[in-house]
């Protein structure tokens, strides 16, 4: 088969169904569909099916588990605020310093809740005491 | 009592949707005119049933003039309710889920002339259409558009959100594909 019969064969297609169209008939039909609905106006994405209502309430209820589950992570202050107060510990051990630092890392407790607020002002000697007890 | 006056003495297809846009309802029902049978060769050569060609086209329309203000003059109006007709039809097709079928006995009764004749050309147009329904929805509507309509390529692939050179790619698929089906 030629390009061109293959054209003219195309061009039957469909050919029945124009004749038999009353094009009147449509017309009115078309203009009276259009008179009796009018264009709805355009949905929010939340009404344009039950899958997106759907789809949000999982996503919500995942969010707030998700966040409900996440522990609360505080910056530890410890280390920065203990670093630099590091004048003297030469006299630790290896061993000592290592669970000074793990201790340190810890986050803070009711009973060391009082590192955070004044460290300052506490001498070497307490510096070194309040390391010890958080040894023990 | 107010007469209504008409549009214009030969409107073009951009003055008849301007006019349906201020609410003229007889140039809606002018543009129905001018293109439903166009349309509907187009609907029938892509898979429509003869008998809901006049359904399929009648929401074709609909939901061009309810989305007429997307219609940017990228090509003919014409053109873009053909675009339209096929996600119609697709639609229709996914509902209905009905195989397209060419009645052979309503081709001998249609028409006048050499009844072996008409079975021939029935046949050969149920082969076509059966080729056309195995095609890529993009081959089909490119091939369409070029064989049946006569549009050419740069009308389609603005109708089609394509290239000229990729529908011309297309159409050559559809051709070489086509012939196989045929062959």
């Amino acid at each position: 088969m030629t390009d061109d019969e293959l054209e003219k064969l195309a061009q039957r297609l469909g050919a029945r169904a124009a004749e038999r169209l009353d094009v009147e008939r449509t017309a009115e039909a078309v203009v009276t569909r259009l008179r009796r609905q009018p264009p709805v106006p355009a949905r929010s994405w939340v009404g344009q099916g039950p899958w997106l209502k759907i789809a949000a309430a999982a996503l919500l209820v995942v969010s707030v588990t998700v966040v409900a589950r996440t522990p609360w992570r505080a910056r530890p202050p410890v280390a920065a605020a203990v670093v630099p107060l590091g004048e003297d510990l030469s006299g630790l051990t290896a061993a000592e310093l290592r669970e000074a630092i793990t201790a340190l890392d810890q986050p803070l407790t009711d009973e060391s809740g009082g590192l955070d607020t004044g460290l300052e002002g506490l001498s070497s000697d307490e510096l070194r005491a309040l390391l010890r007890s958080l040894e023990g | 009592m107010p007469h209504a006056e008409p549009v214009a003495a030969v409107p073009t297809d951009a003055a008849l949707i301007a006019a349906w846009q201020g609410g003229d309802e007889q140039a809606a029902a002018e543009l129905v005119r001018r293109h439903a049978r166009a349309l509907a060769r187009f609907l029938g050569g892509a898979g429509a049933c003869d008998a809901d060609a006049d359904d399929l086209v009648q929401e074709t329309f609909i939901r061009a003039f309810r989305a007429v203000a997307k219609f940017r003059g990228q090509c003919r109006f014409r053109t873009w309710l053909m675009t339209i007709g096929g996600n119609v039809l697709k639609d229709a097709q996914r509902r209905s889920r009905r195989a397209r079928v060419v009645p052979l006995g309503d081709d001998l009764r249609a028409t006048d002339g050499d009844p072996h004749e008409q079975a021939v050309a029935g046949e050969a147009e149920a082969r076509l259409a059966a080729g056309l329904d195995r095609l890529p929805r993009m081959q089909r509507d490119v091939f369409l558009l070029r064989a049946q309509q006569g549009l050419g390529y740069e009308e389609i692939a603005a109708a089609l959100g394509t290239t000229p050179g990729a529908a011309r790619v297309h159409y050559h698929h559809a051709v070489k594909r086509l012939k196989e089906h045929l062959a």
